[in-house]
């Protein structure tokens, strides 16, 4: 209870000040030796990739962000999670990267809309 | 009259943001093992580091204990050399799951396309690299010969990602500080959107060179090359948050000289210790992870940082600038803390006295 005050009390005084201040000073900066903030710009993009005709995982394939550099592999359990430049419209693409080790499957793009922090993706693809 | 009013709100402001200590800026020196060895290391790192990198587990333990966390919260990985630690990405992920942002400071020479990949994968969202001038000054500084090289791939593949927020620093000494035009072309070809500048304390290895520290003319040259680009879109110039720079305080940065070491600015050490910048004097170390609860040392301590009555001592004493400078960026006071081991402003008025007389 007494904690609850205590954290009520400082969220007011916050506010206060955050409002009295005509920049972001309250918040951002950065040290003299140290970075700059990360003012969150991302989405956290995560999911599994299933064979449509089977159902079962699978591993392997790559998960890309489409005109970037980053992509993922997904594990033994079709998984993948990672962190997204959060933009209207990001695209991705799915890709089997390992030839035949995991069985063939044709590529697969996907566009996402209306992002919040977190998505949570089911891809299934066909079998070459 | 607008100017006299913005430095008393913004005196309001940080009288406020002082009581209230809100901390959402942590350093983590993860490890002080090192790939280079410049000659201006203020931590005095080396290839074999007497201290063993800290467990993940243990950082982690401590970050747990915080409470009421501030928006923007970001955990700053720094040595030694972060990147030559492989559980970055590990440590990054733990720490998006607990809420927190997290940003890495590095040489840039372990920072290749694969590991950039994995990094954002796992959620870093800011990056500082640093270039210390153009091929020759740098490697000097750096102590390697092909280190400009390296960087500037570095910082092409950092460049090239909308996501994080990414910035250059660089050390102004006296062999670098007549290329700043030069430089401030090469990065704005690089992409480059930020860059920071700032100068050298002499502290660590950095001590016993006398090249390292700029004169006060060339300190005042800095000022003005930096007044000058501010306002250029091209890219965003500013200088560090080091020091007060008296007059050029409205000119040189986006607000006023606020050192918050200790005041938002917290750090967890190689050893443990708690502190606040880790370029600090490790005997202001407010406690200790192992034996400590890191957020009440947090709440509780820290009043060297809070109350810097102290700092009225050696040429601050006298100082007429005193209250808006408060004994100068808080790495300032060494050894025996009985001066100030830098004053910018001083350099800033010496450097125009002197050239009013000739």
């Amino acid at each position: 209870m007494v904690k609850n005050h205590f954290t009520m009390k400082r969220n007011v005084i916050r506010k206060i000040v955050g409002g009295i201040s005509f920049t972001s000073a309250l918040f951002v900066f950065q040290a003299c030796y140290g970075t700059p903030q990360d003012l969150g710009f991302d989405v956290l993009v995560e999911g599994q990739v299933k064979a449509k005709s089977t159902g079962l995982p699978i591993k392997g394939i790559r998960v890309a962000v489409a005109d970037q550099l980053q992509y993922e592999l997904t594990d033994s359990e079709g998984k993948f999670s990672f962190y997204a430049y959060k933009q209207e419209g990001l695209k991705l693409q799915f890709k089997d990267a390992d030839a035949a080790e995991n069985g063939v499957y044709l590529d697969k793009d996907t566009v996402l809309t209306g992002l919040s922090d977190r998505v949570s993706l089911e891809i299934l693809l066909e079998e070459h | 009259m607008v100017a006299f009013y913005k430095k008393l709100a913004f005196k309001v402001v940080k009288k406020a943001i002082t009581r209230q200590h809100d901390l959402n800026y942590l350093f983590w020196e993860c490890t002080t093992r090192c790939n280079l060895h410049c000659l201006h290391c203020g931590s005095d790192c080396s290839k074999d580091s007497r201290h063993a990198d800290m467990p993940v587990d243990d950082f982690l333990r401590a970050v747990d204990t915080i409470e009421n966390r501030s928006p923007y919260f970001t955990v700053v990985f720094t040595g030694g050399e972060p990147l030559l630690r492989s559980d970055l990405e590990l440590c990054g992920k733990e720490l998006r799951k607990r809420g927190f942002r997290w940003s890495i400071v590095t040489n840039g020479h372990l920072y290749d396309k694969q590991r950039h990949i994995s990094l954002l994968n796992a959620g870093m969202g800011a990056l500082t690299i640093s270039l210390d001038g153009l091929n020759d000054s740098h490697n000097w500084l750096r102590n390697n010969p092909a280190s400009f090289d390296i960087v500037s791939n570095a910082i092409e593949l950092a460049a090239s990602s909308n996501r994080i927020n990414f910035d250059v620093v660089s050390c102004i000494n006296q062999k670098n500080i007549n290329e700043l035009e030069q430089l401030r072309e090469f990065l704005i070809s690089k992409n480059v959107r930020a860059w920071r500048l700032f100068t050298i304390i002499p502290i660590g290895r950095a001590t016993n060179i006398p090249d390292l520290s700029l004169t006060d003319q060339q300190f005042l040259t800095l000022m003005n090359f930096i007044a000058k680009y501010r306002n250029h879109n091209e890219i965003d110039i500013k200088f560090s948050c080091e020091g007060y720079v008296g007059r050029y305080e409205p000119l040189v940065r986006d607000s006023r000289f606020f050192c918050r070491a200790g005041i938002n600015i917290g750090s967890i050490l190689i050893d443990g210790s708690i502190s606040a910048c880790p370029n600090i004097d490790r005997s202001f170390a407010q406690g200790t992870i192992y034996t400590d609860n890191f957020y009440e040392v947090w709440q509780h301590r820290f009043q060297p940082f809070r109350n810097r009555e102290w700092t009225k001592t050696g040429q601050c004493a006298s100082c007429k600038d005193y209250k808006d400078c408060q004994g100068n960026g808080f790495h300032n006071w060494h050894g025996s803390k009985e001066n100030v081991l830098v004053c910018h402003h001083a350099k800033i008025e010496n450097a125009l006295k002197n050239h009013s007389l000739s």
